[in-house]
């Protein structure tokens, strides 16, 4: 018995508690990747239980398991061509009805499974009482009740999970029987594919076939179109039955199915008066106090995150660069000593004291948000705003980030549905100034003109955002797609799950920041060093002098801002002799340089964040258009400022 | 769910008013992927037939909310416009 490997999947609607269940049973054994070539994540992890090495695979939450997403597409073809020994088919008891919908077409993929009927506190708070017995024997699946972010259930899950596996059930699952026009057309199909290899089962084949899905089709072409073109013929037979396209009759029985297990399953008592989940639900959606609280809780979160950051990232810089004198001693002043300290540490400094700081409580944040079901609540009131640049509500979370920092809120630009729609969200995303250009329009701008001019180029580059984002969604080929989206009740996260999805982020953000971080500042500091840096001042001046109108030496910050953007103000201090900016240049000169170093590309991280996403070809046509285009603006404002000022 | 398709009116989603419900008689379709929305909808749950009550509207002509089967569901007012209901 010793040693035995098993593969687990888990899978489940969008928060259901899945990554809860993940997170128990992995504890720290678990890294995120991404599917081969997908920009679908993918969560695994391994564990040891009763002599068993166990990996767990956290597919991601969907709906259903057609061709609709990545996500979707990606999970089936897992469970299809890697089989896995069992699937943990995680169900949110308090909404039965459309959870256990994904269940059965589970069980049309034929995988021995067994039911993790999670939220039972949930549910029996909501009134809904779930017969865990009954349903177990509706369904021909082993069902564990369990309460996720308590603990109560997962060993026992997992044990239920390891006995399905032993015992080797053959015993075929029940699965939904669609009505008799239909069923016979599934058993035509299937005549016709009996000595076809097929890598899903076949009856799954045969009902995708009458469903249109895409990609089955696809495959069975290959092998013989003609069981295409009969299905196809098939599904026209039975839509002229119904009145209704062939897939929407399938799905409609499937939920019928879904439907008589769940009322058959569970006891609704009804809940005396609006629970305290659901007037919160009420109040924040509200459009008066929704609208209040939405503002307030985006001011808190940004005040208090850069309260905080500027308090501990001041603490931590001061502590590290107390190791100067150390780096001298081993490494000397001369070129190797300046370059050791002024180029890799310091890049590494500049790293740590973003990344302590900021990153970290803004991601704890944001996970606490979107776990207890706020940030769904946000998308729903945003949704009208964000359809004004061509996206939909969901697209205000990677917006709201990209505050922070623009590199996670270009990767956050993921829950969005379509290839489209990410890149969509990404190019507005990088648009929105991060907290490095705050500090930029805060202490130059802010300090030297005062805090109206301040405001007054946020809410211009709003309205930049929202000018080049509409541009954006007219020029990029392909349609809007439109909200759906669940809101599930309010409730308190699992606080070690948030630290760990924080944790993980957090790493992919140092894996791809912090090289390039260093990389420009030991770049900088060589450029420095060798004294190019004065022939890249006078290359630029034709920009930089004549058309915005700047000291020859901010070419030089422009350029590198790119590289290390949190220095572009140290920069220019540095480069023009002084911190009192207001001595070296004039308003407008002020006004124009935090102009273009707002708009143009946030910074190398973020670049490498669009490629990783997006590909080389895509990510350089957003940089060089955003650098383009701050120079264009920059102009612009030069001469009509000049005009008024 | 044929025996529905009486003469009885059909109105889009968004002519319901805060509180009522209807039930699902069709989803128009769209233009370009429409064809895949539609599916999302089923999939979520808006089958014909199926009793959807609007609990609200966000302001200046935002999403709908609505409840199907048991769960709550935020619907863009694009989509929302595409969807036939019988009015109860």
């Amino acid at each position: 018995m010793n040693k035995k490997k098993l593969l687990i999947a888990l899978a489940g609607n969008a928060n259901v508690g899945k990554s809860v269940i993940f997170n128990h049973l992995t504890g720290l054994h678990q890294h995120i990747g991404n599917w081969p070539g997908k920009t679908v994540e993918r969560a695994e992890g391994t564990l040891h239980f009763k002599g068993y090495t166990i990996d767990i695979v956290d597919l991601p939450g969907i709906y259903s398991l057609s061709t609709y997403s990545l996500e979707e597409l990606v999970s089936r073809k897992y469970i299809a061509v890697e089989r896995p020994d069992v699937v943990i088919n995680v169900v949110d008891a308090s909404v039965l009805e459309r959870n256990l919908f994904f269940t059965l077409q589970l069980m049309e993929l034929e995988t021995p499974m067994v039911i993790a009927l999670n939220q039972m506190d949930i549910a029996k708070s909501k009134g809904v009482q779930v017969d865990t017995k009954k349903l177990e024997q509706l369904l021909g699946v082993p069902v564990m009740p369990t309460v996720a972010v308590k603990g109560v259930g997962i060993a026992k899950l997992l044990e239920k999970a390891i006995e399905t596996v032993e015992k080797k059930q053959v015993k075929k699952q029940p699965q939904v029987t669609y009505g008799e026009e239909v069923e016979e057309k599934i058993g035509k199909l299937m005549e016709k594919m009996k000595s076809a290899q097929l890598v899903y089962p076949q009856r799954y084949v045969a009902i995708k076939l009458l469903e249109g899905d895409e990609e089955i089709e696809r495959d069975i072409k290959r092998i013989n179109p003609e069981i295409v073109s009969a299905a196809k013929k098939l599904a026209g037979e039975i839509e002229c039955i119904h009145g209704h396209c062939c897939s929407t009759v399938m799905t409609s029985e499937r939920y019928e199915a879904a439907g008589c297990i769940a009322r058959a399953a569970q006891k609704l008592v009804s809940p005396m008066k609006p629970s305290k989940v659901e007037r919160l639900h009420n109040f924040t959606t509200h459009r008066v106090t929704g609208y209040l609280t939405l503002v307030f809780s985006l001011l808190l979160l940004f005040y208090s995150i850069f309260t905080f950051g500027d308090y501990t990232s001041g603490m931590l810089s001061d502590l590290l660069y107390g190791l100067e004198p150390f780096f001298a001693s081993v490494f000397g002043t001369g070129i190797v000593g300046s370059l050791m300290w002024g180029g890799v540490m310091e890049g590494l400094i500049a790293g740590i004291t973003i990344v302590l700081p900021y990153i970290i409580p803004f991601y704890i944040i944001l996970y606490f948000l979107e776990n207890s079901g706020y940030l769904s609540r946000i998308a729903f009131l945003m949704d009208n705003v964000m359809h004004k640049i061509g996206l939909h509500g969901k697209a205000f979370i990677p917006m709201m980030l990209g505050f922070g920092c623009n590199v996670p809120a270009c990767l956050g630009c993921r829950i969005m549905e379509t290839q489209r729609e990410r890149l969509l969200a990404a190019f507005v995303t990088t648009l929105v100034p991060c907290a490095a250009t705050t500090v930029i329009i805060l202490g130059l701008v802010g300090d030297f003109l005062g805090i109206h001019w301040a405001l007054a180029l946020y809410i211009f580059n709003l309205v930049i955002i929202f000018a080049l984002g509409r541009l954006a969604f007219r020029v990029v080929p392909g349609e809007p797609t439109a909200l759906i989206m669940e809101m599930h009740d309010y409730r308190w996260p699992h606080m070690k799950t948030i630290l760990k999805q924080t944790w993980f982020r957090v790493a992919e953000f140092i894996k791809i920041a912090f090289p390039l971080i260093i990389v420009g500042s030991l770049a900088l500091k060589l450029a420095d060093v060798s004294g190019v840096l004065e022939t890249v001042a006078s290359v630029l001046s034709p920009v930089t002098v004549v058309w915005l109108g700047l000291p020859a030496i901010t070419g030089i910050t422009l350029i590198f801002g790119v590289l290390r953007k949190e220095l572009s103000l140290v920069m220019l201090a540095a480069l023009l002799g002084t911190t009192n900016f207001a001595l070296v240049l004039t308003p407008v000169q002020m006004i124009v340089f935090t102009l273009v170093a707002m708009l143009y590309i946030p910074c190398i991280a973020t670049i490498a964040a669009l490629v990783r996403d997006f590909g080389w070809k895509k990510s350089l046509f957003i940089t060089v258009f955003e650098v383009a285009f701050a120079i264009l603006v920059g102009g612009i404002a030069l001469r009509l400022l000049t005009l008024f000022l | 769910m044929e025996k529905r398709n009486s003469k009885r009116s059909k109105v889009p989603l968004t002519a319901l008013k805060k509180g009522e419900s209807g039930n699902v008689a069709s989803i128009g379709a769209g233009h370009g992927r429409g064809g895949g929305f539609e599916k999302r909808l089923m999939d979520m749950g808006l089958t014909p037939g199926t009793r959807v009550t609007v609990v609200k509207s966000a302001p200046f002509h935002g999403p709908l909310e609505i409840l199907v089967r048991g769960s709550r569901l935020a619907l863009g007012r694009g989509m929302a416009e595409r969807i036939f209901v019988e009015k109860e």
